[in-house]
């Protein structure tokens, strides 16, 4: 007789087989690292520039660079690079974040040689037509706005000034009028010393062949790329600050929170265990703040908390929207789980569960190709190898009730953290 | 290619199962043949709230989460016009308990007041966060009900209104699972690192002893030909006007579906899309336009929806997209950009099929359209659309008597 009242037996992760990247130098100094995984013929190749938001003079420099990379070269309109790139079913994507940007192609196969050409132009000879700069800006601008009507947006952007500070790359947002201010002699410097004096790293990953390598090789292992020289830009981190934030937005149906702190990053030894403490209070569906704001109290659609790790800062913070009148008491909730993780000894089925869950949705994190490059993209954010990967799950293994309660207490002090709620205030 | 087995239970759950080695999960999708247009006209919103209410403990497992997550496994659900997906991954090793799982939500949920009461909250939470709570939020509960007159496609799969969700009985529920949550009425693909052999094991072992029940399908009409162009316009504290216009087209299953598909693919995708040359960036009279297809099973709509750039008129605007067309009309398209669009295609459906997940929604998808080996056929059926059905895919569905549009007017923007 078939029992559905137990759980067929299941097995612990006892380890886990990651592909790592092979690495290929360049004369020039480029590495170009490659991950074949996968069955199906496609690519996709990410060039990594020192040209993140941390290497801008101006607000909005190092976003509009990239946006407007495809924009036209001496050779090629950007109608003319777009309908190319399109023609061979391709998508471009350049990407600036706040610490690098990142140039990705994705294609087959059986396109690559017909793409590259146009990467290499963009690459080496972009023009920023004026014209071009002025339709983006307004489109930005436009877009601005609307996202200016979201509370979550709001809060986020609130939060992110207040646990870093303005002046920091991570706590700055460009503004409408920083947009208005962006010229095209800036982007045109940006440019220059940020793109051409070189690349960082190639990432390819996808059916990765010899062919594909020898392709990418021809392109770019020459003299008119060299690598970039590391960015030794210093950052400082502004002092602890501690704040509480309304901004009343009288039309909302809802509230938006963000509720958190600053806190070290992935550098640190206790980064991975306090992965898993932030899982067991926030990080997942079974979390304490999911259960008791969302599947017991049904005050919200979702609540949930996660550490923001930069490779030069971090901060931690739950996020939530709630009903405007129900607001107060979701706020009360969420410090009283705070305080709770904080004072109470976690019980050994929920962590025994949270860890197995962590163990898991590691495993779904390294699962196909391009995930497999994004997690090798981590280890070189922040200098790290691979041994980095397979000590994490010996450390979530290791991890005792004992150990959290420390880590909750060292990092998770309601009297430390900033609040930030947007909304229609009762 | 996506190699498949399938075979049907003596209960009628039809099982599809695909190897892929190239992964350590296991992936199990759960499809319902039900969706809100099924619903009664004055209980919406009901298919995507039950949706919510099985991972609320089942008959013999109180808490669904737990078990799963103690596996290492993730889950979630959607819940469209026409289906609900079920879906979890797990480590390969540990699929059975997907398994044990799936199969007792199917066998008898655990149905109780508490347990509704709270979901009910939860979804109107999530009815004012994305809808109401927006910019923009509530341009598919206005523009549906415009579209459509007597089919069920013209409220959303949130529902009509929220008086709707917070009406929703346990009698409701009881009766909902009943009828549609049986094994005849499913399609289970496991999809992964497993071989068919041991799938089948456990299929037999936890799916086989589910009775199949009398299950009755609701008959619903098709719409009828519009005959009237329609409009609506609504004024909104939203920082720029938007339009939105709506013409039906074929259902899912109609080969003409295909050229409708690449028609909004050469007008709107991409950056070198007629939209985006002409509209976009030649004359910037919008700051996004877009042309895509809801692809419901039943015949669905094509949108062409963009926000207005300042200091433009919505007239204007409205004109330029008409004459975009009109000259695709006239002019017709040329080879290479037929190419284009063909090439499009094959990478989207080559990139979507990395993923063990993806392939597996997209065998049960096709389960519901009819036919399952349409997973391997539609790539050549894209490529067989010819420049002239295109044309005639814009000639027969962009029409001024099959659009309803809806001016989205910002109270802020003269």
């Amino acid at each position: 007789m078939l029992n559905r009242k137990e759980a067929p037996f299941a097995t612990e992760i006892k380890e886990i087989n990651i592909k790592e990247a092979d690495a290929t130098l360049f004369q020039n100094g480029i590495n170009l690292y490659s991950i074949n995984a996968g069955n199906e013929e496609v690519l996709k190749i990410d060039f990594v520039f020192n040209a993140g938001s941390n290497m801008q003079q101006i607000k909005g420099q190092a976003n509009f660079a990239a946006k407007m990379l495809s924009e036209g070269t001496s050779k090629y309109s950007a109608a003319e690079i777009a309908e190319k790139l399109d023609f061979y079913g391709a998508y471009f994507q350049a990407k600036s974040g706040t610490d690098d940007a990142t140039i990705t192609l994705y294609c087959l196969n059986k396109h690559l040689k017909n793409c590259i050409p146009y990467i290499v132009e963009i690459l080496t000879d972009s023009l920023f037509p004026e014209k071009d700069l002025e339709i983006l800006k307004k489109n930005t601008i436009q877009n601005l706005v609307v996202n200016e009507e979201r509370n979550s947006f709001l809060a986020r952007r609130k939060f992110n000034q207040s646990v870093f500070g303005g002046n920091s790359v991570y706590g700055s947002f460009s503004s409408k009028e920083d947009i208005i201010r962006i010229e095209r002699t800036s982007l045109i410097n940006f440019y220059k010393n940020q793109y051409q004096k070189g690349i960082k790293y190639i990432i390819v990953s996808g059916f990765v062949t010899d062919d594909v390598i020898k392709t990418i090789a021809n392109n770019f292992d020459n003299a008119i790329f060299s690598h970039a020289i590391e960015n030794k830009n210093k950052y400082v981190s502004n002092e602890l600050v501690k704040e509480t934030i309304y901004l009343d937005r009288e039309n909302s149906v809802q509230s938006a929170i963000r509720i958190g702190k600053k806190l070290f990053n992935r550098n640190n030894p206790d980064f991975r265990e306090m992965q898993l403490l932030n899982l067991i209070l926030g990080g997942y569906f079974g979390s304490r703040l999911m259960k008791n704001i969302r599947e017991e109290k049904g005050l919200t659609y979702g609540i949930y908390s996660a550490i923001e790790s930069y490779p030069n800062d971090a901060c931690w913070y739950i996020d939530t929207e709630i009903n405007n009148d129900l607001c107060e008491m979701g706020v009360e909730e969420i410090y009283k789980e705070v305080k709770l993780i904080r004072t109470v000894k976690i019980g050994d089925d929920e962590l025994r569960t949270a860890k197995n869950y962590l163990l898991g949705s590691f495993l779904r994190s390294i699962d196909g190709p391009f995930s497999l490059a994004d997690r090798f993209k981590i280890l070189k954010d922040y200098n790290l190898e691979y041994s980095y990967f397979h000590e994490y799950i010996e450390i979530i293994k290791k991890s005792t009730a004992d150990n959290l309660i420390i880590l909750a207490n060292k990092h998770l002090n309601e009297e430390t953290f900033t609040k930030v709620i947007v909304g229609a205030k009762k | 290619m996506i190699n498949y087995n399938q075979y049907q239970l003596p209960n009628g759950l039809t099982v599809i199962h695909h190897f892929d080695d190239s992964t350590q999960l296991c992936v199990l999708n759960m499809l319902y043949n039900v969706g809100s247009k099924h619903e009664n006209p004055s209980k919406t919103g009901f298919a995507h709230l039950f949706e919510h209410l099985m991972f609320g403990g089942s008959v013999n497992i109180e808490d669904f989460d737990t078990e799963l997550q103690d596996a290492g496994g993730e889950s979630n659900a959607f819940t469209s016009n026409d289906i609900t997906n079920y879906y979890l991954t797990l480590p390969a090793n540990n699929i059975e308990t997907g398994f044990w799982l799936e199969s007792d939500r199917m066998l008898s949920l655990d149905f109780n007041q508490e347990s509704l009461d709270i979901q009910r909250n939860v979804v109107i939470e999530e009815f004012k966060e994305r809808y109401l709570n927006q910019p923009y939020g509530d341009v598919w509960l206005k523009i549906l009900p415009l579209a459509y007159k007597i089919h069920p496609y013209r409220w959303p799969t949130i529902g009509k209104e929220i008086s709707h969700i917070e009406n929703a009985s346990l009698d409701d529920v009881k009766d909902f699972f009943k009828n549609f949550y049986c094994p005849n009425n499913a399609v289970l693909v496991i999809a992964g690192n497993i071989s068919f052999d041991y799938t089948k094991t456990l299929v037999t072992k936890w799916f086989e002893p589910i009775p199949s029940q009398n299950f009755v399908q609701i008959n619903y009409s098709q719409e009828p030909i519009q005959k009237e162009a329609r409009f609506e316009t609504i004024h909104a504290d939203v920082p720029a006007n938007m339009i939105v216009k709506a013409y039906h087209m074929p259902a899912r299953t109609d080969l003409k579906y295909y050229a409708a598909d690449m028609l909004t693919d050469l007008l709107g995708s991409g950056r070198s899309s007629r939209f985006y040359v002409e509209l976009v960036k030649n004359k910037n009279l919008f700051s996004e336009l877009d042309a895509y297809i809801t692809g419901d099973v039943d015949a669905g709509l094509l949108i062409i929806e963009g926000k207005i750039s300042e200091g433009i008129s919505i007239e204007d605007a409205e004109s330029s997209i008409i004459e975009v067309i009109s000259n695709l009309k006239k002019g017709g398209i040329s080879e290479d950009e037929l190419t284009k669009i063909k090439n499009k295609s094959e990478t989207n459906i080559l990139f979507n099929d990395i993923s063990a997940l993806n392939k597996a929604m997209k065998l049960a998808y096709a389960w519901v359209l009819g036919d399952v080996d349409l997973v391997n056929k539609e790539a050549e059926l894209y490529l067989k659309v010819t420049k002239q059905e295109i044309i005639d895919a814009a000639n027969e569905i962009i029409i001024p008597s099959n659009c309803s549009t809806l001016y989205y007017l910002s109270k802020n923007v003269k």
